[in-house]
């Protein structure tokens, strides 16, 4: 006899146990959005879009309605949708090449437009599907397929601050925050409060998450969890970075 | 709100992109994104003048990819959606016409080619017929239209519309610079009115109930983890495209019956191909006229037909040999010698045509 | 001086012609303006030789001279903004729409000449000025307008009925707005059939038409 592990209502259980390698980061970050979408009630109006990389394995995760797009184009995709039926809850979610690379003009001018979606992005520091090279948000000193004597500043430049440029380029009403898989009931919040944000058709909401790939880092759960909790958030302060009437701005946009 | 935009029909004067932004209207599309390029400007500036007093909408994007994935969601939503664009843009919008592809998304797109390759000019070509046929990585699973003129710029846009959400393809309206710009006559009219049905839209995603409570989910991937999934599903389209092109497949021909030589072309070089065809004929030239409409698919059987029992071909185009090279795939094995008359990014005129006939006659 | 508007493809360029070539067949000395920053072809740039051999002085651009026109921004030619200090009778051609009548301001001396006339040049045919309450809308949203002109036609299937049903309209329109309606324009052989005036009263200017030689 089995033990059922407690899973949201949203998920979609024949689909369980999902694709993602052992210790991925991703499971967390869709457990956090399945309870934010249970706990909002909107599973019959969500749509959730996924980009390629490894979230494209999310395509059929959850009992919502789900698109997979091209690398990098599920906030355009997402963005039209939710333009053309305003009563959906529109979800981005994509990778850090995704959202920072191939995708970041989209990114960039649809926090700029202020639209009504709510975009995750899963920050783990490279690129998971194509094998680990080297993302915008590489660490310096990092060892990617694309940089085996470490990722050197100097030519390749610094990891890229997320969530700090999309505060800078939106205004009142958008919602900006960088959660962690390590604080799991942290990141729901966040992901829940980008929701409702865009439940209440207040703006732009954006959660980056940091996340983990021990397969592509070769770590096991000790430095897997070092890599996530210690250094990663040198470069990648968690908090929430802007949020809608709160009347000031967070102290990493201050 | 006004309801209709044109009530019964109405005979006016117009510049091409401001027909085509009449008849996305007529068709009762409800959404056009869109990013600015020379020459397809005006369809934008049309639609946004007249969708607010009609209740449509309008998203101006950041590039053509976004133009182009925008108008998938559009779609997914269930919303007749569109989107214009032309040359440079038209490469940008050929990745999410794959998507479109992939998905057998029912989105409709109006391009107005201009100069290539690169930049080059604003003014005019004939020059992405191959990439508006066959364009992104893929099978060229769409339905191109080339129109000669205002009017069917009009009736072709709106049966874009039909033809899409029918077929579940891709649809391409394919104009040109000079269409878009020039100022002529033409009836505009209200397509039910004259019986036209036009087909409602259907959302792929949101639709009512909770996804597996009341429904199963409604999951849609272009991802395949092995070769042989794919290849079923490719199968699937390609009997679905099959059975369609007989359906759809469209041409403008006469005097083909006991011609000698007879001249192809598309789109807007057609005109001149008409005017000379019949100065030809009135000259004691044994010499037909035949215009695909439909460049993808094209029509086979009639094309076959006419390379079984005329000598030449002439194939009269704004481009170095795009359309000639989709007539010789069409008529391989047909005994019939096409001849060229290729002018890559410059337009083509009725007395050309019939100097280059004569010539050819000797 | 006469600063000619209206609507995109009213028929704004075709009547600033005739109107230059009118003026100079008088004898005068006729500055012809292309003030159209909006639209890349359909402007007097190719046909600037010939006009100018007919007398008029042209200041527009060579279509050489001009690099990704439509790409790169249709660029204001400096001596353009200039144009209303020249000596003779100076006929502006303004782009379209109610950006182009705006181009106006970019003119030295355009909010202050008394002598300047902006007339907005109208045809029915064209859907968003076809009706009397969608002339008078699209009027006031032009800004300053002195006076009408009904271009109203259709092409090459231009009848004297339409000419005069435009004048009808384009006429009621004028009344509507306090403003007079400048001429009928009409092409010189459906001229002859209407006469010196329109069936409203209003002046008939015939004309030639010179556009068609100017796609790009």
């Amino acid at each position: 006899m089995s033990v059922q592990p407690a899973m949201p209502k949203s998920w979609r259980m024949d689909t369980k146990p999902h694709k993602f390698c052992p210790g991925c980061g991703h499971g967390l970050v869709l457990k956090a959005l399945g309870m934010a979408i249970d706990e909002l009630g909107i599973q019959d109006r969500a749509v959730f879009g996924c980009d390629i990389g490894c979230s494209l394995l999310s395509w059929d995760f959850f009992n919502v309605d789900s698109i997979q797009t091209h690398h990098g184009r599920t906030t355009p995709v997402i963005t039209g949708l939710k333009r053309a039926n305003p009563n959906l809850i529109g979800i981005a979610y994509m990778g850090d090449g995704g959202g920072y690379a191939i995708g970041s003009q989209h990114l960039v001018n649809a926090a700029a437009r202020n639209e009504r979606i709510t975009a995750i992005l899963v920050n783990n520091t490279q690129y998971g599907m194509t094998g680990g090279q080297m993302a915008p948000t590489t660490l310096p000193g990092q060892k990617t397929e694309t940089t085996p004597y470490g990722r050197d500043p100097e030519k390749t430049g610094y990891p890229v601050q997320g969530p700090e440029m999309v505060a800078a380029i939106t205004r009142e009403g958008s919602y900006v925050a960088r959660g962690t898989i390590a604080n799991l009931n942290q990141l729901k919040g966040y992901i829940k409060k980008a929701l409702q944000n865009q439940i209440e058709g207040n703006g732009f909401s954006f959660v980056e998450v940091l996340s983990a790939c021990p397969t592509n880092w070769r770590t096991n759960a000790e430095e897997t969890w070092n890599m996530v909790e210690k250094e990663m958030p040198k470069f990648f302060k968690v908090g929430e970075i802007k949020v809608p009437g709160a009347g000031k701005e967070g102290q990493e946009n201050g | 709100m006004a309801d209709k935009p044109i009530e019964g029909e109405k005979r006016v004067f117009m510049t091409g992109n401001e027909v085509v932004a009449w008849a996305a209207l007529a068709a009762k599309a409800e959404i056009m994104y869109g990013y600015p390029i020379t020459p397809q400007n005006e369809i934008m500036h049309y639609w946004t003048r007249m969708a607010p007093k009609f209740g449509r909408e309008f998203l101006q994007t950041e590039d053509e990819l976004s133009a182009g994935f925008t108008t998938a969601g559009g779609v997914l939503a269930g919303r007749k959606a569109f989107t214009a664009t032309a040359g440079p843009g038209n490469t940008l919008m050929q990745e999410p016409m794959s998507m479109a592809e992939a998905m057998r998304l029912p989105v409709v797109v109006v391009v107005q080619q201009r100069g290539g390759p690169s930049t080059a000019t604003v003014i005019y070509s004939q020059q992405e017929v191959t990439m508006t046929t066959m364009g992104g990585n893929g099978e060229g699973l769409r339905v191109v239209y080339s129109t000669a003129t205002h009017q069917e710029l009009f009736d072709y846009t709106i049966k874009a519309f039909n033809t899409a959400w029918k077929y579940r393809f891709p649809t391409f309206v394919l104009g040109d610079g000079y269409q878009a710009k020039m100022r002529e006559s033409l009836t505009i009219y209200d397509p039910e009115a004259r019986g036209v049905t036009l087909l409602p839209a259907e959302a792929y995603l949101g639709k009512p109930g909770t996804p597996g409570v009341d429904r199963p989910p409604a999951q849609y991937r272009n991802t395949y983890n092995v070769e042989e999934e794919l290849y079923e599903v490719l199968q699937g389209y390609f009997k679905d495209y099959e059975k369609m092109a007989p359906e759809i497949a469209e041409f403008d021909a006469f005097d083909t019956e006991d011609a000698d030589l007879v001249v192809i072309s598309h789109g807007v070089v057609s005109r001149a191909a008409k005017g000379a065809v019949k100065e030809l004929r009135a000259a004691g030239y044994k010499v037909g006229y035949f215009r695909p409409i439909t460049l993808r698919p094209l029509p086979v059987k009639e094309l076959r037909a006419l390379g079984g029992r005329t000598k030449q071909f002439l194939v009269a185009e704004s481009a170095n040999g795009q359309l000639a090279r989709l007539l010789k795939e069409a008529a391989y094995g047909c005994p019939v010698e096409m001849l060229p008359m290729y002018k890559p990014g410059v337009g083509i005129t009725t007395e050309e045509v019939v100097a280059r006939v004569k010539e050819i006659a000797g | 001086m006469e600063a000619y508007i209206g609507e995109y493809a009213s028929g704004k360029s075709e009547v600033a012609v005739n109107r230059a070539l009118q003026l100079a067949r008088l004898g005068r000395r006729v500055n012809l303006v292309d003030l159209d920053i909006v639209e890349p072809c359909y402007t007097l740039r190719p046909i600037k030789r010939k006009l100018r051999d007919l007398g008029i002085d042209v200041l527009a651009w060579e279509t050489r001279e001009t690099m990704g026109l439509g790409e790169a921004g249709n660029i204001l030619r400096p001596g353009n903004r200039w144009a209303l200090r020249r000596p003779g009778d100076v006929i502006l051609d303004i782009g379209y729409g109610v950006e182009g009548a705006k181009t106006l301001h970019l003119l030295e001396g355009a909010e202050t000449d008394p002598d300047l006339k902006v007339l907005a040049v109208i045809n029915i045919a064209r859907p968003v000025t076809g009706s009397l309450p969608d002339i008078i809308a699209y009027v006031r949203e032009l800004g300053r307008v002195d006076g009408l002109i009904n271009n109203s036609h259709l092409g090459d299937e231009t009848t004297v009925e339409f000419v005069q049903e435009g004048a009808a309209v384009v006429t009621a329109a004028a009344r509507e707005l306090n403003l007079p309606v400048a001429a009928t324009t009409v092409l010189a052989g459906l001229a002859r059939e209407i006469g010196p005036q329109d069936a409203v009263g209003n002046p008939v200017w015939p004309i030639t038409r010179y556009m068609p030689e100017t796609f790009w």
